[in-house]
């Protein structure tokens, strides 16, 4: 079906008015980056600042570890979300294709298990991972958000392998494949997108979290994540909104590139597991 | 894709082939007689990370709320059991109005929402150039620090100094700069708009993922019947989006429910706990005021409301789902 | 081969997670130490300098220091306390140690003192470290608001620098004007903390202490049901519904105003100075500091340094021999003079510090005027409920603005709920 001229321009002018509005708030952190720090409050407001500053963000990779902290976020999210993913695809398949007592009540409670204030959680966590001398080590946070992301996952995913025919195993298994060999060889492939959708969600639930990191990984400097430098930034009596701002936008492009990378098969993906 | 090969890569990697694995394999048989225990035991991990990491902290939180403390000591001596901080709680006005204040902004979040995720998930649907850029530009919001993003909203919507008030008295909107955060019905207006541009990405994702899996010959047999666009949207779209609103439905409401860190930043509760959520007063009685056992009592309600809510989200959905 | 590859990564992933939780690394002597001030001009440094007299001295022994932000700051700590993890040398608010204190998580420095040549007579605001008896901290800063103000904006518009609270409002009312006839107000007379935090107390207190009230009497109990602070609460009725102050702001944000020239007075602590160095040279040039116009200034204990009760003899040892070194003279002295502060112990003040500090006599007056009133920001009584009580005065205030009402029946109000939290 081909659109008329006027129905295209209306597509773009909706398309363009639409993705700006949405995006006006980064662009408006964008320009607060960019302003001289002695000039945050120009009013009235500036669509662009009279003297961008671009060597914001040269002066914060000079001045503080942000690569650092940036690489263990980075290093925190994947770990958390391949840990996360090789937990959730095995209780997703036996929650698909096991009858396994008491599963639908367990499926419940993993859900559940989310929904606890994390400001509660923070404490007993904190006293579990001394337990185990975790603190300070960016396995308390794998750990942590993985448990955050297990739930969401599971459910993804077993609503995934519950669309995916049985028949599709069972010819692999009279090939000589067993249960598990098909499960590799067989759903996985087919799973792709749910497989990449969930591990987006989970990259950036870890991605995100300022409060466990905050608690776990305080003392150690050199294990900070990228939101934990991004808020000691902020001083006592003055904040350098600016630099804060500036580091936000270098935070946000690891997201940006993930997202890039996984949109392929995000499409089709992400809700297959509610679809019959 | 890269997620399979590398969780194959590593496995190789991390185990050889030692004997005890030999001895399990036995176990790894589709023969019925072992299916159900290798179902059990296939659970079995992610059962225990989540009893490691979260039974502990629910059981303790449950303890707490049912205990007069303050800041306990993990380990140390307790106090003895009162079922205090519940009467407390049911019995206190501020309960019952953050309970208010937390549904009003589920409702009015969660539906900005999904009509906010819906539009722009249709609209990026359609096949135009630039539709990648497009989508990337829609998810965006998702990427920007909760902190940040509320920040960022918080300056234009300045009372003095911000951009919106600039705009409305500018363009003749309004006589003069609206106080936003000092009043009742514009603080809790600025903090669903927060949450609400936080929010739709997510749903905007799931739904546009949702639209794909609609077979392109139900539109067909439609227009063959003489249906127009928005009887396509309301009899073939929507319907067949439902499942997908089930699931990010409940995921919404969850964390309309317990986020409390855009309320936190903007206005504390205020004005005259205007936008006091229950998420919001139970971090303020654990880390404000220190009263970790009333807290957790707060706690525990809030976990309770939410396995009902989800029961009852779960059960409605599961016809459709299964 | 395939088949039981699934196994094995099963079995993967719990060896990896038990290898995980039985890794622990080897740590050396090192003392942990947390504070909201390492980023900060002045006052980081000079923490630092401390850091490397203590690591010069204690070979073998090193401090590590981390940044927390000052609005996570509590929760960390108490997070840090609760779990049994404490940093070995505590450094809190003068405002949120009494909990920490209440508990009985800090030691009593009582002992250490008297075996010790510290000498703490006539140490400001160390009385403000006795919690029930027991000596818990040091105190490490006492100050006096002082005023910062535009000379520019004030001499265009033939203003003289306010030395009462009458010609102040003058001022203020005379400042706040459109400049560029939008109809819409961009300057400010005034710039004041106006969201949520204990800061909105703090910055009320100026008005209600100027007409003569206080939250609490000397016994410790509330008293707010008197005329004094009515006319405390009808002026910052005032200065809030005449639009004197923007609203929604944090006092971060009107520092950054002040800065900007947006805002054309603003009273605070000595830190103030601290902030306006980082103005436009062009700006810098006018900004300026005066006497507060009110009398008596608010004042109060700043932060202190102390040790947990529960760490080693040898730690706190070690831990005592850092406070010493914090407050020696020639490092009370360098706290003049980096922290552009009056150190709290007596006569540590050197001729230099008027180089770096030009104002620092004017920061000794506000400190002994706010001393000898026996003014704090944190009431007598109410220490531990603090916070609650700064969240109950903000709701009655913004109810008493919002609906209009009487300052006396709020008065009345903040009386019943204040003695109700006690």
């Amino acid at each position: 079906m081909r659109r008329t001229i006027p129905q295209s321009v209306l597509l773009y002018v909706t398309v363009i008015l639409t993705c700006a509005l949405l995006l006006f708030p980064i662009y408006w952190m964008f320009v607060t980056a960019i302003s001289p720090s002695a000039q945050l409050r120009a009013f009235p407001p500036q669509i662009f600042p009279d003297a961008p500053q671009w060597q914001i963000f040269q002066q914060i990779l000079e001045t503080r570890p942000m690569l650092l902290w940036l690489s263990n976020s980075a290093l925190a999210a994947t770990a958390a979300v391949l840990l996360s993913m090789s937990v959730s695809v095995f209780a997703a398949y036996s929650l698909s294709r096991f009858r396994v007592r008491g599963g639908q009540t367990l499926g419940l409670f993993i859900l559940v298990s989310k929904m606890l204030p994390a400001t509660l959680l923070v404490i007993p966590l904190f006293a579990i991972f001394r337990e185990f001398r975790l603190i300070g080590s960016l396995w308390s946070i794998i750990l942590a958000h993985s448990t955050l992301i297990v739930p969401f996952s599971t459910w993804m995913l077993k609503g995934y392998f519950d669309s995916i025919p049985r028949e599709l195993e069972q010819a692999a298994m009279v090939d000589g494949c067993s249960q598990l060999g098909a499960l590799f060889k067989v759903i996985l492939p087919v799973a792709t997108p749910g497989l990449a959708a969930t591990a987006l969600y989970g990259f950036v639930l870890s991605w995100s979290d300022f409060i466990y990191a905050r608690t776990f990984l305080t003392v150690e400097q050199t294990k900070w994540t990228a939101n934990m430098g991004i808020a000691s930034l902020k001083g006592e009596f003055i904040t350098d909104w600016n630099e804060i701002m500036a580091a936000s936008l270098m935070a946000a492009i690891p997201i940006v590139i993930v997202y890039m990378v996984l949109e392929r098969y995000l499409v089709g993906g992400l809700t297959a597991g509610a679809e019959k | 894709m890269a997620v399979q090969t590398d969780l194959q890569n590593r496995t190789e990697r991390t185990l050889g082939s030692s004997s005890w694995i030999g001895r399990l394999r036995a176990l790894d048989l589709s023969s019925p007689r072992h299916a159900d225990k290798l179902g059990y035991i296939l659970l079995a991990p992610a059962v225990l990370l989540i009893f490691v990491i979260l039974v502990y902290p629910i059981l303790l939180s449950v303890d707490l709320s049912l205990q007069d403390v303050d800041i306990p000591r993990i380990g140390e001596t307790r106090e003895p059991y009162t079922l205090d901080n519940y009467t407390k709680l049911f019995g206190s006005a501020e309960f019952w109005r953050a309970s208010w204040v937390s549904l009003k902004l589920i409702v009015v979040v969660t539906s900005a929402c999904f009509a906010i995720g819906l539009a722009t998930a249709l609209l990026v649907n359609q096949h135009f150039k630039g539709r990648t850029l497009a989508r990337l530009f829609v998810a965006l919001p998702w990427a920007v620090p909760e902190v940040i993003a509320v920040v960022t909203w918080w300056w234009m919507f300045d009372s003095s100094f911000g951009l919106i008030n600039w705009l409305l008295v500018t363009l003749d909107l309004a006589d003069k700069p609206i106080a936003w955060l000092s009043q009742p019905v514009p603080a809790f207006l600025v903090v669903s708009i927060v949450m609400i541009w936080k929010g739709y990405p997510f749903v905007s994702i799931m739904l546009l993922a949702g639209l794909q899996a609609i077979p392109e010959d139900h539109y067909q047999a439609a227009k063959v019947d003489g249906a127009g666009a928005w009887q396509r949207l309301f009899w073939i779209t929507l319907p067949s989006l439902l499942p997908v609103f089930g699931v990010t439905m409940i995921l919404v409401v969850l964390w309309v429910f317990r986020d409390f860190a855009v309320v936190f930043i903007l206005t504390g509760g205020g004005p005259i706990g205007a936008t006091q959520t229950l998420s919001m007063m139970t971090y303020e009685q654990a880390f404000g005021f220190f009263r970790m056992g009333f807290a957790s009592a707060i706690g525990v309600v809030t976990l309770v409301i939410c396995v009902l809510a989800t029961r009852l989200m779960v059960s409605r959905m599961a016809k459709s789902m299964y | 081969m395939k088949s039981h590859l699934t196994l094995k990564a099963v079995l993967a992933v719990a060896a990896g997670t038990g290898l995980l939780l039985a890794g622990a690394p080897a740590q050396a002597e090192t003392l942990k130490f947390i504070s909201w001030q390492v980023n900060e001009r002045g006052y980081g440094d000079w923490w630092n300098q401390a850091i490397a007299e203590f690591e010069a001295t204690h070979p073998g022994v090193t401090v590590e220091l981390s940044n927390v932000a000052r609005p996570e700051y509590a929760d960390t700590m108490t997070t840090l306390f609760a779990s049994g993890s404490p940093p070995e040398i505590v450094h809190l608010a003068s405002f949120e140690y009494q909990k920490f204190a209440d508990n009985g998580w800090l030691e009593d420095l009582g002992p250490w003192i008297e075996q010790s040549d510290l000498d703490l007579t006539d140490w400001a605001g160390q009385d403000k470290c006795v919690w029930e008896g027991t000596t818990n901290c040091i105190m490490l800063l006492y100050f006096g608001f002082v005023m910062a103000y535009n000379e520019r904006l004030l001499s265009e518009a033939g203003i003289a620098v306010p030395t009462t609270y009458d010609e102040y409002m003058a001022a203020a009312r005379a400042l706040t004007v459109d400049t560029d006839g939008d109809g819409i107000i961009d300057q400010f007379g005034i710039g004041h903390h106006t969201t949520a935090g204990n800061q909105y107390t703090h910055e009320m207190l100026n008005y209600i202490l100027d007409a003569g009230g206080y939250w609490t009497d000397s016994e410790g109990k509330p008293a707010m049901n008197t005329p004094e602070m009515i006319e405390g609460l009808a002026r910052w009725k005032t200065v809030l519904t005449e639009g004197l102050t923007p609203v929604d702001m944090t006092s971060n944000d009107t520092r950054q105003l002040f800065n900007e020239e947006r805002v054309a007075m603003r009273v605070d602590g000595p830190w103030v100075y601290g902030v306006m160095r980082g103005a436009d040279p062009e700006v810098f040039k006018h900004l300026k500091l005066a006497p507060p116009p009110f009398s008596p200034p608010v004042g109060g204990s700043s932060n202190v340094i102390t040790m947990p009760s529960d760490i080693s003899q040898e730690k706190k040892e070690l831990v005592w021999d850092f406070i010493e070194i914090v407050t020696s003279e020639e490092f009370q002295k360098r706290f003049a003079q980096e922290g552009a502060s009056p150190a709290p112990r007596p006569g540590a003040v050197r001729d230099s510090v008027y180089e770096a500090v030009p104002h620092f006599d004017l920061l000794i007056e506000t400190q002994q005027a706010a001393a000898a009133a026996g003014v704090d920001r944190i009431p007598l009584g109410l220490e531990i409920q603090f916070n609650e009580f700064a969240k109950i005065v903000r709701n009655e205030v913004q109810r008493m603005v919002i609906e209009d009402l009487d300052p006396a029946e709020v008065a009345a109000r903040l009386q019943t709920e204040a003695e109700a939290l006690q």
